[in-house]
Order: C-alpha cells, then sequence, then structure tokens
C-alpha cells in the first residue's frame, strides 16, 4: 500500500462522503447513514494502517505528501505525522466511528447533519496531519464552522436559566439557549483565531515569507522579543479552544447544548486540538518563549483543574457537569505540557487521548439517557441501573477512569502528569492537581450514584426505560473497549508518543 | 480603434452615453427594458475592448495616462457596472418603466467619470472626473422620487457629496499655490521637501477623499444613501466610487512618491483602526440588511485603509486584491437583498426568517457572500483579509493586525446573525422566492467569482502585485 497518500485519504475521505450526502442523500436516511459510516471506517481503517505502519525506530515525521499550492507565498499542501499526531488521528478515528453510530437516530434534516458533521472531522484529521502552518489554519477554521450550525439547529437548550443577579444581566442575551451557546462557541473560537493568524503571520514574516512549512520554520531562530508575543498569542489563540481559565466559558455552554455527536467530538477532539497546537506550534516553534511562560501555563492550568472541578461538582445539569469535567481535565493536559518534563509531557498528550476516549463515551450515554427519560437534571433522575444496566455499568467504567481508577487510561495519564509536576521546577503544582483529582471523584461518584445506582425515582416519567438499542450499542463497546485496553495496555499509545515528546525537549533544551 | 490609445474608451462610451440618450427621446413609453439592454451591450463591448488594452501611452500632455493602476480600475468599474445594470433589468418599480432612459443616462455619465478619474495624472483633470462622477449619483439617489426616503437620502448625499468636493479643492489649491503647477507627478518632489503648505493641502484632500470613501468619521450619509436608493443601484455606489476614491488616493499619495509615503502612515493608521472598530461595531444593532451592510461596508473601507497603511507594494497590491473580493462580495449580497425585497415587500433582516428552507439557492449565494466578506477560508474575503494583514505584519504594525482580526470575529457575528435567521430559525412563508434570471445571472456571477478568487487567489495576487509594483517604480 506504500505509495498510496494514505494521509490524505484518511482527511478527505469524510468529505467524500459528505460530498455524497449532500449530493444523493435527499429523503434517503439509510443511504445517508451508510455512507457517513462508509466515509468515517475508510478513515478508520488508515488510523489503523498508520499506526500499523508508523516506524518507530525511526521516529519523526513521516508518510511525507507535498503539493505546492500558492508557491509565490510559499504555501504547500504538505502533510506527515509523527507519534503524537499518530495518537490524535487514532483518537479522531474511533471518536467520530462512535459518533456516526450514536447520531444514528437524528431524524430532523439528517442530511445536512451528517454533511455538516462529516466536514468538521476533515478538518480535525487535517489539523492534526499538515506540517504547513498555513494549511493547518485552514483545517482548522473548516472545523470551527461547521459547529455553529450544528449547534444551532440540532443543539438543544438546556433547562437551567441564570438566576439573581446573572439573570438580569445576562435576561437578554438568551443564556442556556442553544443559538446562544451556538454563537459565542463560534465567536470564542474565532477569537481564538484571530490571535493563531496574526502569530502565524508574524513568524511566516520574521523567516523571511518564504514557506509556512513547520519544518523550515522549526529551523529559524525567532528573536526572543518576538518568541514572547507570538508565544503569548498562539497561547490564548490555541488555549480558547483548550478552554483554559478564564476563556472556557463557551465550552461548558457549547457542549451542554450541542447534539451528542458534536459534544462527543468537541469535547473528545477539538478541545485537544487546542492543546496540540500549543505543544506543536507554541513549544515546537518557540523554545525560548516556552521556558519564559511555562510557569503562566502551568499556573492557569492549575486554576482550571480546581475550578473546574468545583464548577462541575455545583451543577444541577447532567451534560453541565461533563462540559466541566472536560475543563478540568484539559487543565490537567496543559499541566502535564507546561511541566517540560518527559512524563509530563507525555502525560499531557496521553491525557488528551484518555479524556478525548472518556468524554466521548460521557457525552454518548448522557444523549443516550436524555434520549430515553428525557431529562437532564440529576436529582430528578434515580435508580437508573435496574432499568439500563448496559449504559449504568458503561457510565461508571467511565467515571472511574475519569477519576484516574488504575487499569483505566485515564490512570496512566494522571499519573504520569503528577509524576511530570513534582519533578518540574514548580513542584507545588501537584497539589491543585491531587486537589482536582479528589474533587473529580466527589463529583463523578455523586453523579454515577444519583442517577444509576441510587433509590429509584419515583416520578412516572423515569419508569419501564429501556437500555441502550441496535448501534446504539456499538458505540459504547467501541469506546469503553478503547478505554480498558489503553489502560491495561498503555504502551500502544504512550511508545508513540514518546518517541515524538523526546525530541521536542531536546529542542527546548531540557533533556 | 485600438484601445490601447487613451481616451478611445472614453470616447465609445460617450458615444453611449449619447445613443441611450436619444433612444430616451423617441421612446418615452417602453424605454426602459430597451435602454438597459443596449446599456448592456455597450457596457459588454467596453469590457472586452478594455480588456484588450495595453497600457504604457499617455495623452493630454502627460494629464491622462492608461497606466496599469488606471486599467485595473477601468476594468473593475466595467465589471461593477455590468453587474449593477444586469440587476438593474429585474427592477419592476414604476419610475424605471417611465424614465428608465434617464436612470442609465445617469449612470453612464457617472461611470464616464470614473474612467476618466482612474487615468488622470493632474490635480483639474481629477477634480473635473470626481465631480463628473458624483453629481449623477445624487441624482440616482433619488431616483424613485416616490418612496419616502429617497430625497432624504439624495439631498444628505448631495450635501455630504458637495462639502467633501469643496474640501478637495480647497486643499487643492494649497498644493497648487506651492507647486505652481497642477501636474500631480510634482507632487513627490514637494513631499520630500515637507513644505508645510502641500502638506496641509494633501491633509485636506484626504479628509474630503475620506467623505468619498466613507471612512469614520465621514461616513455618516452611507447607511441613509443605501436605505433610499434603489439595490442595484446601491450595490454599484458600494464599491466603484469607493475604488475611485483609492485611485484618487494611491495617485496622490503613493505614486512616485516612494520612501516619503511613510510621513502619511501614522494618520492613515488611526483613520484605519478607527474605520475598522467603529463600522463593525455599529453594523451590530442594525435590524435592515441594507444598513447592515452599510455599516459593515464601511468596516470594509477601514481594512481597505489597514492595507493603505503599509504603505507597500504588497500593501497596495492587496487592496486591490481586497476591491475586487469586496465587488464580488458585496454586489451579490445586494443583489440577493433586492431579489427578497422584491418578494417581501422589505429589507428587514426578519424577512430572512428560513430562507434556506424557501429558496436553498438563494440562501446559500448570500451566506456564501457574507462568508466571504466575514472572512472564511476558501472565500475571496479570507485572502482579501490574509494578505492585508501579512502586509500591515510585514511593516511591523503588529497591533494594527491584531486590531483587524479581532474585529473580523465582530463583523461575522452580525453576519452569522443573518444566517441563523435564513437557517436555523423556520419560516411562516413556505414559498420560495422568485428571481428574475437576469439577477441570477448577477448573483451566479459573483458567486462565481469569490469561489475562483477564493480557491485559487495565486493568479489574481501576482496581477495586483505587478499593478502595484508600478506605482513604487516609477520614482
Amino acid at each position: 500500500m506504500t505509495g498510496w497518500p494514505v494521509l490524505s485519504i484518511l482527511a478527505w475521505a469524510p468529505f467524500a462522503s459528505a460530498l455524497l450526502i449532500m449530493g444523493l442523500g435527499r429523503s434517503r436516511p439509510g443511504f445517508v447513514r451508510w455512507t457517513a459510516l462508509l466515509g468515517t471506517s475508510v478513515s478508520m481503517a488508515c488510523a489503523l494502517w498508520l499506526y500499523a505502519n508508523y516506524d518507530l525506530a525511526a521516529a519523526g515525521f513521516q508518510f511525507y505528501e507535498e503539493l505546492p499550492l500558492v508557491p509565490s507565498m510559499g504555501i504547500s499542501y504538505q502533510l506527515a505525522i509523527d507519534g503524537m499526531s499518530l495518537v490524535m488521528v487514532l483518537l479522531t478515528a474511533i471518536i467520530i466511528l462512535a459518533g456516526v453510530f450514536a447520531s444514528w437516530t437524528v431524524k430532523t434534516r439528517d442530511q445536512e447533519f451528517y454533511a455538516l458533521l462529516l466536514l468538521l472531522v476533515t478538518g480535525v484529521f487535517g489539523v492534526f496531519v499538515s506540517l504547513d502552518l498555513f494549511v493547518f489554519f485552514l483545517f482548522y477554521e473548516i472545523a470551527v464552522l461547521p459547529m455553529y450550525l450544528l449547534i444551532g439547529i440540532w443543539g438543544s437548550s438546556g433547562e437551567v436559566r441564570p438566576q439573581g443577579l446573572f439573570g438580569w444581566a445576562f435576561g437578554r442575551t438568551g443564556v442556556g439557549t442553544k443559538e446562544y451557546a451556538a454563537m459565542k462557541l463560534t465567536l470564542y473560537l474565532l477569537f481564538g483565531s484571530a490571535f493563531i493568524l496574526v502569530g502565524m503571520l508574524a513568524l511566516y514574516v520574521a523567516a523571511g515569507s518564504t514557506s509556512f512549512s513547520l519544518l523550515a520554520l522549526e529551523a529559524v531562530e525567532f528573536d526572543p522579543g518576538l518568541q514572547s508575543w507570538v508565544f503569548l498569542a498562539f497561547y490564548i489563540g490555541f488555549g480558547i479552544l483548550a478552554a483554559i481559565f478564564p476563556f472556557h466559558t463557551w465550552s461548558p455552554d457549547g457542549h451542554a447544548s450541542a447534539p451528542t455527536a458534536v459534544s462527543m467530538l468537541h469535547a473528545g477532539v477539538l478541545m485537544k486540538l487546542g492543546a496540540y497546537g500549543v505543544v506543536r506550534l507554541g513549544m515546537g516553534l518557540l523554545p525560548e518563549a516556552t521556558q519564559q511562560w511555562a510557569w503562566l501555563v502551568g499556573t492557569i492550568a492549575c486554576i482550571n483543574i480546581v475550578y473546574g472541578a468545583l464548577s462541575a461538582m455545583a451543577q444541577k445539569d447532567l451534560k453541565y457537569v461533563i462540559a466541566y469535567s472536560s475543563v478540568s481535565h484539559m487543565g490537567i493536559v496543559m499541566l502535564g505540557a507546561a511541566t517540560l518534563t518527559e512524563s509530563g509531557l507525555n502525560g499531557a498528550v496521553f491525557q488528551m487521548f484518555a479524556h478525548g476516549i472518556m468524554t466521548g463515551l460521557f457525552f454518548a450515554l448522557v444523549g443516550l439517557v436524555y434520549e430515553k427519560a428525557h431529562s437532564r437534571d440529576i436529582f430528578s433522575m434515580g435508580g437508573f441501573a435496574t432499568m439500563m444496566p448496559g449504559i449504568a455499568v458503561a457510565f461508571t467504567i467511565g467515571g472511574l477512569s475519569s477519576l484516574g481508577l488504575p487499569a483505566t487510561a485515564g490512570f496512566v495519564a494522571e499519573f504520569l502528569t503528577f509524576l511530570g509536576a513534582w519533578s518540574s521546577a514548580h513542584s507545588w503544582w501537584l497539589f491543585p492537581a491531587v486537589i482536582g483529582a479528589f474533587l473529580t471523584s466527589l463529583y463523578v461518584l455523586r453523579v454515577v450514584r444519583a442517577i444509576f445506582w441510587g433509590p429509584k425515582s419515583t416520578d412516572p416519567h423515569f419508569q419501564n426505560l429501556p437500555d441502550a438499542q441496535g448501534t446504539e450499542w456499538v458505540a459504547i463497546v467501541i469506546l469503553v473497549g478503547a478505554l480498558v485496553l489503553f489502560g491495561v495496555l498503555p504502551g500502544l499509545a504512550l511508545t508513540p508518543i514518546d518517541v515524538s515528546t523526546v525530541p521536542l525537549l531536546m529542542r527546548l533544551g531540557v533533556l | 480603434m485600438d484601445p490601447s490609445w487613451p481616451l478611445v474608451i472614453e470616447g465609445w462610451l460617450f458615444a453611449l452615453v449619447l445613443v441611450i440618450f436619444v433612444l430616451g427621446l423617441f421612446r418615452r413609453q417602453a424605454g426602459d427594458a430597451v435602454a438597459g439592454w443596449v446599456t448592456l451591450a455597450g457596457l459588454v463591448g467596453l469590457s472586452i475592448a478594455v480588456w484588450n488594452a495595453e497600457p504604457g501611452r499617455v495623452a493630454l500632455e502627460g494629464t491622462f495616462v492608461l497606466d496599469e493602476l488606471s486599467l485595473f480600475g477601468k476594468r473593475l468599474f466595467m465589471v461593477a457596472s455590468v453587474l449593477s445594470v444586469l440587476a438593474t433589468q429585474a427592477m419592476t418599480h414604476a419610475s424605471f418603466r417611465r424614465r428608465g432612459t434617464e436612470y442609465y443616462v445617469a449612470f453612464l455619465a457617472s461611470l464616464l467619470g470614473m474612467l476618466v478619474l482612474a487615468s488622470a495624472r493632474d490635480l483639474i483633470v481629477l477634480f473635473v472626473a470626481f465631480e463628473l462622477m458624483s453629481i449623477p449619483l445624487y441624482f440616482l439617489t433619488g431616483f424613485l422620487k416616490g418612496e419616502k426616503a429617497a430625497p432624504e437620502g439624495a439631498m444628505k448625499f448631495f450635501l455630504v457629496g458637495s462639502i467633501s468636493s469643496a474640501v478637495v479643492l480647497y486643499g487643492l489649491s494649497f498644493v497648487y499655490g506651492a507647486a505652481g503647477t497642477t501636474d500631480m507627478s510634482a507632487i513627490p518632489a514637494l513631499m520630500a521637501t515637507v513644505n508645510p503648505l502641500v502638506l496641509l493641502g494633501l491633509a485636506l484632500m484626504l479628509g474630503g477623499l475620506g467623505f468619498k470613501i466613507a471612512a469614520v468619521p465621514f461616513h455618516m450619509w452611507v447607511p441613509d444613501t443605501y436605505e433610499a436608493a434603489n439595490t442595484p443601484f446601491v450595490a454599484w455606489i458600494s464599491i466603484a466610487p469607493k475604488t475611485a476614491g483609492f485611485l484618487a488616493i494611491f495617485r496622490l499619495y503613493v505614486e512616485g512618491v516612494g520612501e516619503g509615503a511613510v510621513l502619511w502612515v501614522p494618520i492613515v493608521s488611526v483613520l484605519a483602526g478607527v474605520t475598522i472598530v467603529s463600522g463593525n461595531l455599529m453594523a451590530i444593532p442594525q435590524s435592515n440588511i441594507k444598513r447592515l451592510l452599510a455599516y459593515s461596508g464601511v468596516a470594509h473601507i477601514g481594512y481597505l485603509l489597514l492595507g493603505l497603511a503599509a504603505m507597500s507594494v504588497s500593501g497596495v497590491g492587496m487592496v486591490l486584491f481586497y476591491l475586487v473580493a469586496y465587488l464580488f462580495g458585496n454586489m451579490g449580497a445586494f443583489f440577493v437583498v433586492q431579489a427578497v425585497a422584491a418578494s417581501e415587500g422589505s429589507d428587514e433582516i426578519e424577512k430572512y426568517q428560513g430562507l434556506a428552507r424557501r429558496s436553498p439557492v438563494l440562501a446559500l449565494s448570500l451566506l456564501l457572500f457574507l462568508l466571504s466578506l466575514g472572512g472564511i477560508p476558501f472565500m475571496a474575503g479570507f485572502w482579501a483579509k490574509l494578505f492585508i494583514f501579512w502586509a500591515v505584519v510585514e511593516q511591523g504594525m503588529y497591533w494594527l493586525a491584531f486590531l483587524g482580526a479581532v474585529l473580523t470575529v465582530v463583523a461575522l457575528y452580525y453576519y452569522l446573525v443573518v444566517a441563523r435567521r435564513m437557517y436555523i430559525e423556520a419560516s411562516t412563508n413556505p414559498a420560495p422566492i422568485p428571481v428574475p434570471v437576469v439577477l441570477m445571472v448577477a448573483i451566479g456571477g459573483c458567486v462565481a467569482g469569490i469561489l475562483l478568487m477564493g480557491v485559487y487567489p495565486e493568479p489574481w495576487a501576482r496581477a495586483f502585485m505587478r499593478v502595484a509594483m508600478t506605482l513604487f517604480s516609477t520614482s
């Protein structure tokens, strides 16, 4: 199979199926779903093939493809992956495959829904595989924009409205409605991309306006003053997507309002894209600024961990709990990266993967619970385990991984990150991180108990609810399987991660 | 006649004006459609001539040139006029049935002014061309005189326009006083000596031109004029006279000046920043789509000024790219507005509710235009903004690039509000919106424009850079 542009096939297969769906899928729901499944399966097959054929001994960027786009500006369609992007590609493929199954029951305007979802996935794959900063940015925009329509049209408005002072302040903005959430999310992310764009252009011009290629820019030693502000621009730009405090508020609103598959993809993969951007562009291109600003990144990450966990504890809406837990867990990712240690950075990347699967699973299950019980209010539901044992078990496994129980993927990630935090220059970072993990176990176990294992609710709406059915099982099995597999055998992901983080840290001069 | 000779195209256009005028004398009853088709045929013929013209010749002792920049201007004016006339053919208003020829005579006269202006290398010729362009515009704004808003819009436009002309003329007199000649090629040398009289004159002229291109704080005539006038005409004045203004600015402040142009960087930067910020912010509360596009148009002028503020080859080249991208995006958006207004009888944004279900093609076209105006990848507007930022970053003006980039998000907000009406909200009336064929052609042309430039910007950017290079190399 060598000689095939596997990375392009991986990225564009969903796009091709989106085109097919738009062209031929009008009022043919079966065709729409099977085409979507076909496209994402091709991507999955490509991802697995890449994983199997990535040469760990050689490391570095492999499966190189290039095609000049705008030669006079030095823009070329340049793709390649290293270990870190390999793992991210695998994550994206898993989540979208599960997402297609999870949205099998979408009824309204399913043709457009699947087409936009697949377009979005093309953007995400593209970001992870592109080496040219400009193409990276283009894919990034493709990944952000369909979100507006996906949430605005197919989302759901929350049941919780702001009260008291907040009710007065936000009363007229429509807080809690899907339209509000969609607009907020889109504007926040575009705001971030404005920063990224200017930072990118600054590097491009400083390097002599000849190439946008990551490899070419890596070879340039930028002026420390320039590095310093460009790093901040990247940090804010990508950090918004990774939900860094205080730019995180779009994420709970957006994730809570989005339809299931979009929440899965967004919380599971897109937020990682932010962290990936910080690591790949920020740390990869600007070594001195990384050293200079590591304290800021790490400290804000600590705030994220604790603040996200505390906010999650205060929520009554199930989707908001999961959404805030993402804010908290993304803090762990950023903290791991800020430690500038091998175990910390490995933990960060592994956490991106583990948290992606975990959140994908959570949102899939929340979607199922909502579809059957038509409620997201944690404390009105109760004792669902007797009616939907499958969902209950899967949710519990996800919860245990979230709080870092050994033998789940979450444990490996948190352990490595904590290790990195302790051995970093700021060892006090360990304490907020551990407090965050403790708070996580509080809110996760509380939710799991209230909804599934606690006393049965007497509400007549919550009687005789069915368990997951048919295609829904497929999504659950894929995600739970991945969560346990990578928890028991973390080396599957850690080995490729390690071969890409070590050169990065060596460039930073800390290894 | 070889169109590469200066004044040949202008001569033909003048002949066309006479033809339409005479036609109007004889066909008073049914003059509208015929006059429109004759105008269209004439403009298409002239467009072919303009495209075949070669730059390089000079006439009237150097006061009238046919160089790369003037050809760029003439081509842009031709494209805009053809699109606008196409859309005008879809107008069913009573005024057009009765007085269609008057409209086209004034329209072509204004176009003649623009074509002359594009070639003017003399202060007097420049000013006369400006007036020839502007005076018919005042009349055309009030053309639908039965409508309530028309006289108000026309009067405002007329007053502001006359005052700005006076300011330009006043500034011009200072320059003439210092230089002793009206030849523009004398200006660079005077600028280099930092002659206070010349600087005062040029600053006054910049203010006057600021009115013409509608930069903040000289923008307040724009929304009222846009609201009052008929939509195909608005589409046209949203781009053609503004381009004329920029051509005049290039001639006065950039051509042949070289390094000395840096003098204008602070004032143009401030003007650009203020225009971008206030244009975008004022667009947010609008509930009438023509007013929204008017304010967003003001913001776009700010981005164009941003490119000018770079005062470099790439800056000017990218302004030209932006102008063309803006032409397709903005005119297209106005054409969709025209179609919706013809069916719904209103320009309120509310009327766009559920448009995606009623007329999917129309809604998709408007979405593409708005995304292009908002600067989304794979649309012309994206490259336009990107190139402008690039030019600004190249000069080390990071803050301006940041400001511009952040304010695009504000712009996307109000464009997305329209998108939300069209795509997310349900419509009360499921009937599709009828679109006349001519209008469909105009819209299709604009879609093709933004997509062609968006997917393959390279040749366009190269061509515009070449034009910009000539401005800097003549010194």
